[in-house]
């Protein structure tokens, strides 16, 4: 059992790694289009998804989701349901590998290929999702610690900054009161889903509970203002848009005058690196455990190799086939993976409520 | 009466028996033949003064075989036995096997332990503080321990591992503060044990975690009797190994390597400062060689411009890629480390000078090496040596090839990639179902402010 602080880190990390995904890209599209008000309504929605989330996950102290949904509904409906969340899970993890592969080649080492750059991520990510959950929330906190005050220290470059365009920034505020679309609103709404790696975390905490929400509501506004208007002061109004990864152009910019590193890229790199492995390795460590409750079957075979391996071979071999897409494909299948999830979220909150009454029925008869 | 006098014939025969061929052995008989006391020792590690002053003068001096026996049973340590195979390991031991007429056999102590005396710390040196260390002998130790830490929680338990070796452990432990669970675990380990002979503390901690192949050490093997007090009152185990010289205690955690005793001595911030410079030390030794490899063969472009133009300028006559260059300059540092380890004392400064002075000026003159490689390595032996525990030093000696392979296939990615694997491996390691390496700081400021509410009611 682990104590309660570690479900901050699990928001915490997804709250962090969301600049180097699409979600930037995404929301500064549709800058004059109401990515503010996305912004501004996505606070409520993922908090109240987050509470309503932690608040079933309660019902069920010490059990994952694979079990839950195995025990309380029929075979068929919890394959199909695992299955789905599987693919969710497993397509966050791979979105954020592929997407620094391509960050790795295009602003540190355009020395190495790309198929190595993947084997070694995946060799990482692969030897640790097969840790028990714990450690993998013990390592998770001692990188965030580590990585934290280098965020610091970048954000407060890039803010201090005097060549930074307030009056841009107040440009794109003009358009605050657009009515946004579904798909910013999804978007936006993606740094809060950390809590969500609960589905199968929550074997290892005792009872989890969530003080001081309306903090971590501050934390997940300021996060998103920072990601959509800090490119957009560097880069222009206009410009932005036309950048692939927009924080990495953005923290390019930033020099450091006295210190041996001159480029601020390099330890924007080495965190957003480190956070993102780590964040890979709870995505798809969540998939294995869902993967592996497909198959639970009633009497456990021991066998020469274990099926987990298995599991992680075809992990690897779909990583490396879907990693050859072209940059159009990928970005379409993020904003996708992006817009499909916040369903699937509410789809398993709303499947956990319904366990959790089919339980109780269950239990009066 | 003849029946009775038979068995102690029989008894006696089989120890001889078992006894055979040990010149050291010694029998005597006491009395006359009717009423006879045999006596059987080992000369080697029975104390032969103990034997005339308090067994056989008194025998003499007695009317009554009665009388002796009682006097015989009376002494602490002295034992009745009917089991003659524990008989004869005790015998083996040290104590002294005495027969008496009706069959019955007692065993006497009178081990006799030789061990050095209490000297100074000699691997964990401090600068402030007490400097006693742990010796060969188990009763003193225990006496060491005893007197820093006079409660009568502290338990002490004893058993023994190594099938021929039959060494003594101690486990000491505060009653109230130990976690059961560990403490369980510890006993089934120990019975788990399954070797001929144990001579060091440092082995059985290769035996109790189980896994061979881990990296990092999982328990602390100290010759400091303080630190050892110190983990008993923090809830830790400490075993005490008879004829070792060095305890273990358990379970570790990965911070307990960068403490030193005096740490507690210092002004905090002052301990603050010694605890980061440690860190720091450790973070330069790891990744230093990685690092050059990566910057001067992937990224010279990270550095500012003087310093890329500096270190380039400086590998001009280096005929190789850097990786090779580090390879080479790290081994020729082992060696050194090796060579002066090992060397009796009086030849081993001579090395260190032949290595370093000569060795490290001849290479840059000659070409072979940069420069700034020769810093590079010196600050990565320094930087390694500011570790306090030899254990861990030891690991991180080895820990640091795998970065440099890494930086050479990946450059600076791999050093990332590196890290974080260390990072999540470490967060794997558990001693005796502790986990290893979390951030404890932040736990502990929590546990302060709560037990702070508590007192405060």
């Amino acid at each position: 059992m682990v104590k309660n602080k570690y479900i901050y880190y699990l928001f915490l990390i997804n709250a962090l790694i969301n600049v180097i995904n699409f979600v930037p890209r995404g929301l500064i599209a549709q800058r004059f289009n109401g990515a503010a008000m996305a912004i501004v309504v996505s606070v409520p929605i993922g908090l109240t998804l987050m509470y309503l989330c932690v608040k079933m996950m309660n019902k069920f102290p010490g059990e994952g989701l694979p079990e839950i949904l195995n025990a309380n509904f029929p075979r068929l409906v919890s394959k199909v349901m695992l299955f789905g969340h599987t693919l969710f899970w497993y397509f966050a993890g791979l979105i954020t590998l592929v997407a620094f592969v391509d960050v790795t080649m295009r602003y540190i080492t355009s020395d190495v290929s790309p198929l190595l750059i993947m084997v070694g991520f995946l060799v990482v990510v692969c030897l640790a999702i097969r840790l028990t959950s714990e450690s993998i929330l013990y390592g998770l906190e001692v990188l965030i610690v580590i990585n934290v005050p280098i965020i610091i220290y970048v954000l407060f470059k890039a803010l201090l900054n005097p060549m930074f365009s307030w009056d841009a920034v107040m440009q794109v505020i003009t358009y605050s009161l657009k009515a946004p679309s579904y798909g910013a609103i999804a978007q936006a709404t993606f740094i809060f889903t950390g809590y969500l790696n609960l589905a199968v975390f929550n074997r290892v905490f005792d009872k989890v509970r969530i003080r001081q929400l309306w903090l971590i509501g501050i934390f997940g506004f300021l996060t998103l203002v920072v990601t959509v208007f800090i490119p957009i002061g560097y880069q222009g109004t206009i410009n932005v848009e036309r950048h692939v990864y927009p924080w990495f152009s953005t923290a390019d910019v930033l020099r450091t005058k006295n210190f041996i590193i001159e480029r601020v890229l390099f330890f924007f790199y080495f965190t957003y690196l480190t956070l993102s492995l780590v964040s890979s390795i709870i995505h798809w460590h969540v998939a294995l455990e869902m993967f592996k409750g497909l198959f639970t079957t009633k009497e456990k075979k021991k066998r020469k190799i274990d099926p987990e391996w298995w599991m992680i071979l075809a992990f690897c071999a779909a990583a490396l086939i879907l990693m050859n897409t072209n940059q159009f494909v990928r970005d379409r299948a993020g904003l996708l993976y992006l817009d499909g999830r916040l369903i699937a979220e509410m789809i398993l909150i709303f499947s956990l409520y319904l366990a959790h009454k089919r339980r109780r029925a269950k239990k009066r008869e | 009466m003849r029946s009775s006098k038979k068995e102690q014939d029989s008894l006696l025969k089989w120890f001889q028996e078992k006894l055979s061929k040990s010149s050291d052995v010694e029998q005597r008989s006491l009395g006359n033949s009717d009423q006879q006391v045999n006596l059987m020792y080992l000369r080697s590690v029975s104390d032969s003064k103990v034997v005339n002053q308090y067994i056989i003068r008194p025998y003499y001096e007695m009317e009554e075989e009665g009388v002796y026996e009682k006097y015989i049973a009376s002494f602490p340590g002295s034992k009745s036995s009917q089991d003659a195979k524990e008989a004869l390991e005790l015998l083996l031991n040290g104590y002294i096997a005495i027969f008496f007429n009706e069959g019955t056999l007692y065993l006497f102590d009178a081990v006799r332990a030789e061990a050095g005396p209490v000297a100074e710390a000699q691997t964990e040196v401090i600068v402030q503080g007490p400097s006693d260390s742990f010796n060969e002998s188990m009763d003193v130790n225990m006496n060491l321990i005893r007197r820093r830490y006079q409660s009568g929680d502290l338990k002490a338990e004893t058993t023994t591992v190594g099938h021929k070796s039959k060494t003594k452990i101690a486990i000491m432990y505060d009653e109230t503060r130990v976690d059961p669970q560990v403490l369980k675990e510890l006993k089934k380990c120990l019975d788990g044990i399954n070797i001929d002979i144990l001579q060091a503390a440092a082995e059985l901690d290769k035996y109790l975690s189980g896994n061979k192949y881990r990296l990092f050490p999982t328990t602390i093997v100290t010759e400091r009797p303080d630190r050892a007090v110190f983990n008993i009152s923090e809830g830790k185990i400490i075993l005490i190994v008879d004829t070792a010289g060095f305890v273990v205690i358990l379970p570790a955690v990965f911070s307990d390597f960068f403490t030193a005793m005096d740490d507690k001595l210092q002004v905090l911030p002052v301990g603050w400062f010694l605890k980061g410079i440690r860190y720091l030390g450790l973070i330069l030794t790891v990744l230093i060689p990685g690092l050059y490899v990566a910057f001067t063969s992937y990224n010279p472009e990270v550095w500012k411009v003087q310093i890329a133009l500096l270190v380039a300028g400086s590998r001009a006559t280096v005929p190789y890629p850097s990786y090779i260059e580090v390879l080479i300059m790290l081994l020729m540092m082992e060696f050194l480390t090796e060579a002066s380890l090992r060397l009796p004392k009086a030849i081993g400064p001579t090395a260190t000078t032949v290595g370093g002075l000569i060795l490290g000026t001849a290479a840059t003159e000659a070409g072979l090496v940069s420069n700034i490689m020769i810093i590079l390595v010196s600050a990565v032996a320094i930087s390694n040596f500011v570790i306090p525990m030899n254990m861990m030093g030891f690991t991180i000696r080895v820990i640091k090839y795998p970065f440099i392979f890494l930086a050479t296939i990946y450059g600076l990615l791999g050093i990332v990639l590196g890290l974080v694997s260390v990072i999540m491996y470490l967060s794997s390691l558990r001693s005796f179902g502790q986990p290893y390496f979390k951030i404890y700081a932040l736990d502990r400021i929590r546990t302060n402010k709560v037990q702070r509410e508590r007192e405060n009611g």
